[in-house]
């Protein structure tokens, strides 16, 4: 049995820049009519011909940049707005977390505001009553349950709002990037709980940037792009499909040496011409997971003979952390001149990142390091997902283990910020 | 069959979402009053403080000649108040919680229902000091009150129609609220809240009933509580049919409107 069928879903937004937004403009309106000439009225197509069914105990992905209608879709499913052609069925009660802690009143205790919210979402009080425990228990809220939300931190605010919605117990749940909220434990623990959903059979239907969470939960995945299916089925397939077009797109947009834009400068005596990620097989992908062998390969054309260039990567975690960004030079390979088109790889063994996204730059320099030929700023772009023994917080797995010496015990620490030395570190000492 | 009767689908679905309403009311009570005594006090102070400045105005300043002026004006003014509250508080209360109506799915007539609703508490209870009123006048009410549930009633479809429809055009005309709030004041001057029906000059009392269905609701009230005497079971039937028709214009207004509201609001 299907839980979710969608034929032929298309929204159809319109815009009247010029409709009167108040009785003020309205009556202005028919007071003055050369103001009204102008009716604009403007089409836009969120959703075209979108069609799709979800077997009941599957879980469902969608990927899509931001505006390929992927929010209007779930608010269709969830019957919050009416699509203009088509039609959806939904078989079983739904939750949709598209948004944390909506209803949340401010003046109300935790304890009201769980009674307020649960009703939000078509709950009875009695209903509410029997998870009441499980949700303080899953928000981590203790004694705080009796204090207005007012007085929360927003943290304590968005484990309440998953945990009130988590525990509705519905047949299928809807869930809008809801999971890159809270801080990284708490994330951890609503994933886990997302994955108890499918475990025992719910039906799922998520929207997440994380490509690797759509690739290890999802029974299937739909490509939306400007609101049109551009792939449906595989979540390897489909996942992998996106990432490529997506990595293509932001290369087609910076263009070529003439269209120097904002992510792509350089005199380009030297172009990088493609950039490809190969796993240790030497295929090119976009995935992998912590510890697995990476390899950058820039292919250049240098369009004169450049002496002594220098090739460097950096390796991004969002816009604004840097993890690494080695060069040719640093790691002491001296090219003596290139001419024509050529190829640079940079071998990682062990890419030791932990579970996310990475962005990265590509750019080719004179020895110096001043003068740029060619710089990719942070174009390009891979999920690294989790390996069991080698998972941590923040974005590098250092290679360690850990040892506990039951019985062992150093000087206690005085005040004042004095450190004694360490005592020596048990274990095989040199010679 | 219930389902052929248009629209009976989004009753039962409203029925169904009642415990949110109770909520809602709760939440409204709980914030107003602050979980406090004295914020109850506080608001049964205002019409009680209200009435004495109308009665002072009305009786020794410019002298009405009737009777028990401070119940007289009391019993309009908790009308006025409640009517105050839900339509304004009601047009708002989309708007108010757009937030939630843009991603949450929910029935979303329980918003201005439940403003209407936790107004008619605060009415309620302000009955109390306007018993106490009646019985400091000396009027002893009569068995003729088994008919203000009935009066009460009247106001409250009333009231819904008004908040229903206004809810939801308030959302694509932003400025409805802006403009209530000088529809509001004239609406007060033109309701018999601190005169009589009856004094008013030639043939304005028979239009005031059939324009104003306030006037008429006001006028049971009065009937039951300052007169105490039986009222005319026919005008009491014709202010509950026109309280009625508003509540259906008001509906109709917003199940025209409804599929937009998430979209515009």
């Amino acid at each position: 049995m299907d839980a979710v069928i969608c034929e032929g879903v298309s929204k159809r937004f319109i815009l009247r820049p010029d409709r009167p937004r108040s009785f003020q403009e309205l009556f202005i309106g028919v007071l003055n009519p050369s103001r009204r000439a102008g009716a604009r009225r403007l089409e836009f197509w969120a959703l075209r011909d979108v069609s799709f069914n979800v077997p009941a105990g599957t879980t469902f992905g969608i990927v899509g940049e931001n505006g390929s209608g992927k929010s209007t879709l779930l608010k269709i499913i969830a019957r919050i707005i009416k699509p203009t052609a088509g039609n959806v069925r939904v078989n079983g009660r739904v939750a949709a977390l598209l948004e944390l802690g909506a209803g949340f009143h401010p003046e109300l205790t935790g304890r009201e505001n769980i009674y307020l919210y649960g009703s939000i979402l078509g709950l009875s009080r009695r209903e509410v009553t029997a998870c009441f425990d499980g949700i303080v228990d899953f928000a981590e809220l203790g004694d705080f349950i009796d204090t207005p939300v007012k007085h929360y931190s927003s943290g304590m605010l968005v484990r309440l709002g998953f945990a009130v919605a988590v525990h509705l117990n519905p047949d299928i749940l809807i869930t809008d990037e809801v999971l890159a909220v809270g801080d990284e434990a708490f994330q951890h623990k609503c994933l886990g709980r997302i994955y108890e959903f499918a475990r025992v059979g719910k039906t799922i239907i998520l929207v997440s940037h994380d490509l690797n969470l759509v690739r290890q939960l999802c029974d299937q995945a739909l490509w939306l792009d400007q609101g049109r299916v551009r792939a449906l089925g595989d979540p390897v397939a489909v996942t992998r499909a996106y990432l490529d077009w997506a990595n293509e797109k932001a290369f087609l947009r910076v263009g070529g040496p003439g269209a120097v834009r904002n992510r792509r400068w350089g005199s380009f005596e030297v172009e990088v011409t493609r950039v490809e990620l190969l796993d240790g097989a030497g295929s090119p992908t976009w995935f992998f997971a912590t510890g697995d062998p990476l390899t950058i390969r820039i292919y250049y054309r240098a369009h004169r003979r450049v002496e002594r260039p220098v090739f460097g990567v950096g390796l991004h975690q969002g816009e604004s952390v840097q993890i690494t960004g080695p060069n040719t030079k640093f790691a002491g390979l001296e090219i003596d001149f290139i001419e024509g088109d050529g190829v640079v790889e940079y071998r990682v063994r062990e890419l030791n990142l932990t579970r996310g996204v990475y962005l990265v730059s590509v750019a080719v320099s004179d020895h110096s390091l001043t003068h740029l030929y060619d710089y990719h700023d942070r174009l390009y772009r891979f999920e690294v997902r989790p390996r069991p023994g080698r998972e941590a917080f923040g974005p590098v797995y250092l290679p360690a283990e850990w040892h506990h010496l039951n019985g062992v015990g150093g000087p206690i620490r005085p005040r004042l910020g004095y450190t004694p030395a360490l005592p020596p570190f048990p274990g095989p000492q040199p010679g | 069959m219930l389902s052929a009767i248009p629209g009976s689908d989004r009753l039962a679905e409203l029925y169904r979402y009642r415990e949110l309403i109770y909520n809602l009311v709760a939440r409204d009570l709980k914030v107003r009053y602050k979980n406090s005594v004295i914020g109850v006090f506080w608001s049964l102070l205002n019409p009680l403080v209200m009435s004495a400045i109308f009665t002072f105005v009305f009786t020794v300043l410019m002298p009405s000649g009737l009777p028990h002026y401070a119940l007289f004006v009391l019993i309009g003014l908790l009308a006025w108040n409640w009517t105050v509250g839900a339509v304004v508080g009601g047009a708002q209360s989309i708007i108010a919680h757009g937030h939630l109506v843009k991603k949450v799915y929910f029935p979303t007539e329980v918003l201005p229902i439940s403003t209407v609703v936790s107004n008619l508490i605060n009415f309620l209870l302000a009955l109390i000091p306007l018993f106490l009123v009646m019985l400091l006048s000396g009027i002893v009410p009569g068995p003729q009150l088994v008919l203000l549930p009935l009066a009460v009633l009247t106001q409250c479809l009333f009231l819904m129609g008004l908040a229903l429809g206004l809810a939801a055009l308030n959302v694509p005309f932003r400025d409805t609220a802006a403009v209530l709030d000088v529809l509001m004041l004239g609406w007060f001057f033109l309701t018999p809240v601190f005169y009589r029906v009856e004094d008013l000059a030639g043939g304005w009392s028979r239009l005031m009933y059939i324009v104003n269905p306030l006037a008429s609701i006001i006028a049971n009230y009065r009937v039951l509580l300052y007169y105490n005497t039986w009222p005319d079971p026919l005008f009491m039937l014709r202010t509950f049919t026109q309280a009625l028709v508003v509540l259906a214009a008001g509906y109709l207004v917003f199940s025209l409107l409804r599929d937009r509201l998430p979209e515009e609001v």
